[in-house]
């Protein structure tokens, strides 16, 4: 426990730090102003890093207050991006607010939303968990507003990770595992149905199913596994890269996991795959260990959603998955990825500080506030 | 829900993520290290880059080197097109339409190409000029692009066509020197190779393979192009007044066979080459055989004079110009009496020719007319020369020894005829006849030097030295080439009428007119033969080809400088004014 948080601290810093190499060696291939992609991700990462370090210093709880500000600025933003003429659309979807030459994306708001929104609830009505109304069907309805937000953007692969994290602190928090499989079914049928009705996505998911009957969607699947083919076990070398050069789109942002593949191999890939299962680690022993359920649910929440952000999109950048937007945390290009996923990351900092602090005794015992309301 | 149960919980997502990690774990090492060496080897392939570079073909100058220039490469620009793309931006109608419009070309021919699915070029136009290029290149349209080339240039068009040859599309040399030093001619492509991103756009630095293209060698000819001009213009003349068939003309160097100029006609513009009928192409100066007639006379008078059989004053019966040999007539185009041997060339006396050949005999006359170079290609270095046709005794017919002496039965070239008489004007020594004089590199270093080479010695001096003095006299007044005598110099040479064969004997109306000779008589220089097919309406060597004999032989001496300058002529009846 005690070397946890330095252990998760040295993990997000090894990342960090390899994505900002891969992100100038893959961008500057692509740019005539070979810094453009480096700067601005390094002007992000030092917002990043103050917000981080702001974050990990005050007590988590503070979050418990913050639910309802929180709330109402990342719903604001949501209903802006919507806005045509607000949200810049790119590629048919609005998931940008533009200010100063700055692009954010409200969805990232979203995920820490519903996992301190859904933490705060299920630690206040833990004890009655197990009952339909208050453990599943309030939850899922206020969840299933923000996905519903995010999904109009259109963001599809947000919506899926929203919801699956959401479920899995209620399902940690007591929610009915029969509810949870109930709400996650009746959530993949409706995502379905969309899919079903949008040409784009489905032939994405068909270019999954038969990559050789649909070689025009296959295109981008078909990159990035060529990709891993040239890589072989140590790679063609930093900065060798050729699919980089336009070969295989998103190279730079959601694919930046097939350009580590192929010019440093399977000993970074497997780096990669492990430092994030050295975060999972690190991220549920910090949780396991929090002074109460509200920081076990936040803790577990903000493991949940980045672990399984980076094995989401590794999934589908190995091919084992049918093509979505997901940035791989921390290392894919992308400002308000990058300034969520290491906020969320001082969370679990927070969490681990307070934990140790109380084991101490310098700090009095928590109460555990959820049974009195 | 008690602490248990949520840590319990914890562990079920715990166990689902690192199975998910592990399943992950195994697709990586799948993917890198499975058996892909085959997709890796592709894919390399794929976003690799080939590309020839053409080296350009080297330049063709006459006998006073680079600066005149009469073969070139010219870089232009191929207008192209990828069909695919085109297609793709389902733009095929507007662009075949802007395309046709700037480039002049047919609408729906242009449409034809464009709409080739899976095609990725086709050359729209070949040899764009520049400004058309520039415009295509400013227009903009989806698809379409330009292309380097080189196209063979010949500055001055038809002039020495047959001797130069073209360059086919393929950029191989397919007549005259263009073909028989393609070898040097043409540069020697390089290879460009390297790595390109998805635009087909190379990647910096990743140039694996460069080898610059080497221009060809360069090649000066022992065409003077002063001389070519004299020639080609009398024998556009010639084809003027008389409308042969053909014509055909070579001025060679007597003393080393370097070939001064080389003319057939009709001609063709090489820039055009492909407009050309075959028979337009055929440089008749080497390409086609004739009965020479006549001219082939010196040959046996100078056998027999060199056999010592007959002196110049030997008398011979002329028969009053008809003979019967084997019951055969053969007769003199004059009737004459006795007539010496000198008198008997100067007159052209077929009597006295067949005469003095059965003297001789067959075998010797064999061996001279072998000698002279009948029957053989004389080895010149142009494509496409005849051997002529000269059979050995043992195939001749009866009459034979009486009509092969005078140019009948025995086919010839024009260079064969010629090459005798330069025989005779260089004291006995047959020289090879050749147009390449010299070959160098692109850096200017020697690669060959043509040498003159003696083939063959076939007479003494002294028998030349008296050949040369009587034929000298044929130019003179009562010689049958008085016509190609000219002022202020002694010209030596032999008129030419023969009938052309034709199914079952000769044509009575169709004649191959010809001059062969050389001069100055005393000191020959340069030898010319002009050849004339069928010339309407008249039809004599004597009428046609003399006097385009003289008037080549004036211009010509004059150039070279073997006739001084005639003061005289340039300042009388001049009136200075007061």
């Amino acid at each position: 426990m005690r070397r946890a948080a330095p252990l998760l601290t040295s993990i997000i810093f090894a990342l960090v730090v390899l994505g900002l190499v891969m992100l100038y060696s893959t961008s500057s291939a692509r740019t005539v102003t070979p810094h453009f992609y480096l700067q601005r991700q390094a002007s992000w990462l030092l917002v990043a890093v103050l917000a981080g370090v702001l974050v990990a210093y005050l007590d988590y709880h503070v979050w418990q207050r913050l639910v309802y500000p929180l709330a109402f600025v990342t719903i604001l933003l949501l209903v802006l991006v919507l806005i045509p003429g607000i949200g810049t659309e790119i590629n048919g979807s609005s998931r940008w607010l533009r200010f100063g030459g700055m692009g954010f994306q409200p969805s990232e708001l979203a995920k820490l939303l519903v996992i301190v929104g859904m933490s705060v609830y299920m630690s206040r009505f833990g004890h009655r968990s197990g009952e339909f109304k208050l453990g599943f069907f309030y939850p899922i309805l206020a969840m299933g507003a923000v996905c519903a937000l995010v999904a109009l953007e259109p963001d599809y692969g947000t919506t899926v990770m929203v919801g699956l994290v959401g479920m899995a602190v209620m399902f940690a928090g007591g929610t009915r595992l029969f509810y949870v499989l109930g709400g996650g079914t009746l959530g993949m049928s409706f995502i379905a149905v969309v899919v079903y009705f949008n040409r784009n996505r489905l032939g994405r998911i068909l270019a999954f199913l038969y990559p050789d009957e649909n070689p025009v969607q296959a295109y981008h699947l078909n990159q990035s596994l060529s990709s891993f083919y040239l890589g072989g076990a140590l790679g063609v070398g930093l900065g060798n890269s050729i699919q980089k050069r336009f070969y295989l789109p998103e190279a730079h942002t959601d694919f930046i996991l097939a350009i580590i593949a192929e010019e440093l191999g399977l000993i970074a890939t497997m780096l990669v795959l492990l430092l994030f299962v050295g975060y999972f680690l690190c991220g549920m022993t910090i949780s396991a260990r929090a002074p109460d359920p509200f920081g076990r649910l936040l803790g577990f929440g903000v493991t949940m959603m980045i672990c399984m952000q980076a094995a989401i999109n590794m999934v589908v950048v190995t091919g084992l998955g049918p093509t979505k937007g997901l940035p791989l945390p921390f290392i894919s290009y992308g400002g308000s990825s990058l300034v969520l996923s290491i906020m969320m990351s001082a969370v679990l900092l927070s969490i681990a500080r307070t934990t140790l602090r109380s084991d101490e005794g310098t700090l009095r015992a928590i109460k555990d506030r959820g049974r009195h309301v | 829900m008690n602490d248990r149960r949520m840590l319990g919980r914890f562990g079920v997502c715990a166990a689902g993520f690192l199975l998910l990690a592990a399943g992950l774990g195994a697709r990586l090492a799948f993917l890198h290290l499975g058996p892909h060496e085959a997709r890796r080897e592709r894919l390399d392939q794929l976003r690799q880059f080939h590309e020839e570079i053409s080296g350009r073909r080297g330049e063709i100058f006459d006998r006073s080197g680079p600066g005149n220039i009469l073969a070139m490469d010219l870089p232009v620009k191929n207008v192209c097109a990828n069909p695919s793309v085109i297609l793709a931006s389902n733009a095929v109608a507007s662009v075949a339409s802007q395309l046709a419009e700037l480039l002049s070309l047919d609408v729906d021919a242009v449409a034809v190409k464009l709409n080739q699915p899976g095609r990725r070029y086709v050359r729209v136009q070949r040899f764009a000029e520049a400004d058309l290029a520039a415009q295509v290149d400013a227009s903009g349209l989806p698809g379409v692009y330009l292309e380097d080339s080189n196209v063979r240039h010949y500055p001055y068009g038809s002039f020495l066509c047959h001797v130069l040859g073209f360059v086919n599309y393929e950029g191989g040399g397919s007549a005259g020197v263009e073909q028989r030093l393609n070898n040097d001619l043409k540069g020697q492509s390089g290879v460009m190779e390297g790595r390109v991103n998805a635009f087909r756009q190379e990647v910096y630095l990743s140039r694996g393979l460069y080898e610059p293209g080497r221009e060809g060698h360069s090649v000066e000819l022992t065409i003077d192009r002063q001389v070519q001009y004299i020639v080609e213009k009398v024998i556009d003349g010639l084809m003027q007044e008389y409308t042969p068939m053909g014509a055909w003309c070579i001025v060679q160097n007597v003393k080393t066979g370097e070939i001064l100029a080389m003319v057939s006609r009709p001609a063709f513009d090489l820039n055009k080459f492909f407009e050309a009928d075959p028979q337009v192409r055929l440089n008749r100066s080497i390409g086609i055989n004739y009965e020479p007639g006549s001219t082939l006379k010196s040959a046996t008078f100078a056998a027999a004079l060199n056999e010592g059989i007959v002196t110049q004053n030997t008398v011979f019966d002329c028969e009053n110009g008809a003979w019967y040999y084997k019951g055969k007539l053969l007769r003199d185009a004059h009737s004459y009496g006795k007539l010496t041997v000198a008198e008997g060339l100067l007159k052209s006396s077929n009597i006295m020719t067949a005469k003095i050949s059965l003297m001789l005999g067959n075998d010797r006359l064999y061996k001279y007319l072998r000698a002279f170079g009948m029957g053989e290609p004389s080895g010149i270095d142009l494509p496409g020369e005849e051997p002529g046709i000269f059979h050995p005794p043992s195939k001749w017919y009866g009459i034979s020894p009486t009509r092969i002496p005078i140019g009948q039965g025995i086919a010839t070239t024009a260079l064969q005829v010629l090459g005798i008489y330069c025989t005779i004007a260089n004291a006995g020594y047959r020289m090879k006849p050749y147009v390449v004089k010299r070959i160098t590199d692109p850096d200017g270093r020697l690669v060959f030097e043509a040498q003159p080479e003696v083939v063959a010695r076939v007479i003494r001096p002294d028998t030349a030295a008296l050949m040369c003095e009587l034929l000298a006299k044929v130019t003179e007044e009562g010689g049958t080439g008085r016509r190609a005598g000219i002022e202020d110099m002694r010209v030596a040479g032999k008129t030419g009428t023969a009938q052309k064969p034709v199914r079952g004997g000769y044509s009575p109306t169709d004649y191959i007119a010809s001059f062969v000779g050389f001069l100055p008589a005393d000191d020959p220089e340069i030898g010319i033969i002009v050849v004339a097919d069928t010339p309407k309406p008249v039809h004599t060597g004597g009428r046609v080809a003399a006097p385009a004999f003289a008037a080549i032989a004036v211009d010509v001496s004059r150039y070279l400088g073997l006739q001084i300058f005639n003061a005289d002529v340039a300042t009388s009846d001049v009136v200075l004014p007061d």
